[in-house]
């Protein structure tokens, strides 16, 4: 197992700059990607949760509390995308292809 | 066919991915690992409950998320040359794995190496056919040199 | 020796998968790992509802995630091409709750 390292993809080139990081649970948070290892712990500066709908915790909203300097657990990540170039869309599909 | 070969040789294709908290994410496949960790590109991201949409350049998607992929349909016939050619290169059968190792440890070493078997090795009987093998997981490295000791190991035992 | 689940004989035949949130999928088998994870080729939704038939939704190839599988199951396809799904009734599932 040991020099197993997530190869998928590659940290580097998003230090320093914007990420944002889904949680299993559900909690999201967006921050400044300071560091990182191959558990893919990640060290993110101002970091900012977007908080939940009290009644479905699945859904956010657009109220948020900052959360400054965070580490995210590696185990706990799962979803990390550049906040560069994400952006909410209308529905792209004809029909939406979710569900 | 193991469904990594399958994810393997889609990429650069575009899929869909639904995650377990139900949202889905629609983008090319750039690259992928033995832990069904994903690397996607010019993606659009489902909400849900299919109301909201986000489009993102790239994400990674850790594989324990995954609840399913749909891939295109002509990927399947891609997977299977790619499978022949690697079952024609594998090494001749031998009876690696049986055998010696058990007096030590009956249990771990042979357990250990029948881990992972490829396509053909639970039909055969697939008793001690070497892990996954060459198929360009990280992990094959591992595989071979083991399988490579064992040969060694055998054909130097009087 | 068999391949933990032992699916090795399902490869091939058409085979019905429960997953975890409900759903249930019909297709060919085409592969699976020790994870369970599965390859369902021509693969189908079937969304059972107690107001309308059966109705299918065409999914294609797919790969479900062995976290995610409930049950699978051999399909008997003379018995399954005998069904009326337009008339069929039923309750969808609920999820499985963890």
């Amino acid at each position: 197992m040991s020099g197993r390292k997530e190869t998928v993809l590659d940290l580097a080139k998003f230090v320093d700059k914007g990420v944002q990081v889904k949680l299993t649970g559900g909690r999201q948070v967006t921050g400044t990607l300071k560091g990182y290892d191959q558990l893919l712990n990640l060290v993110l500066d101002e970091a900012v949760e977007f908080l939940r709908d009290p009644d479905d915790p699945l859904k956010t909203t657009d109220q948020t509390r900052q959360l400054g300097l965070i580490v995210c657990r590696g185990t706990a990540v799962m979803l990390v995308s550049p906040t560069d170039g994400t952006d909410e869309i209308a529905n792209p599909f004809i029909q939406p292809d979710g569900a | 066919m193991l469904p990594l070969s399958l994810l393997k040789t889609a990429q650069g294709h575009p899929m869909l991915v639904e995650l377990k908290n139900g949202e889905t994410y629609n983008g090319h496949l750039v690259n992928c690992d033995t832990w069904m960790n994903i690397h996607l590109r010019e993606v659009i991201c489902t909400s849900k409950d299919g109301d909201r949409f986000w489009r993102m350049p790239e994400c990674y998607i850790r594989g324990n998320t995954i609840k399913y992929l749909r891939v295109p349909d002509e990927v399947i016939d891609k997977v299977q040359e790619e499978t022949k050619s690697r079952t024609d290169r594998k090494p001749p059968g031998v009876g690696r794995g049986r055998g010696r190792g058990r007096d030590d440890g009956p249990g771990g070493r042979a357990k250990g190496i029948g881990r992972g078997l490829e396509e053909g090795g639970p039909k055969g009987q697939g008793g001690g056919r070497g892990r996954g093998g060459p198929g360009g997981k990280p992990g094959g490295i591992r595989g071979i040199s083991f399988f490579t000791f064992i040969i060694f190991y055998l054909s130097n035992s009087p | 020796m068999s391949a933990g689940p032992g699916l090795e004989s399902l490869v091939d035949q058409t085979i019905s998968v429960i997953t975890n949130d409900g759903r249930n999928i019909v297709g060919v088998l085409k592969g699976f790992d020790q994870a369970t994870n599965i390859i369902l080729d021509e693969s189908h939704e079937r969304v059972y509802s107690t107001k309308e038939g059966v109705q299918q939704l065409v999914l294609g190839l797919y790969i479900i995630r062995g976290d995610n599988i409930s049950v699978v199951g051999e399909l008997d396809e003379d018995l399954d091409s005998n069904l009326d799904l337009s008339k069929l009734r039923a309750h969808p599932l609920k999820p499985v709750i963890h």
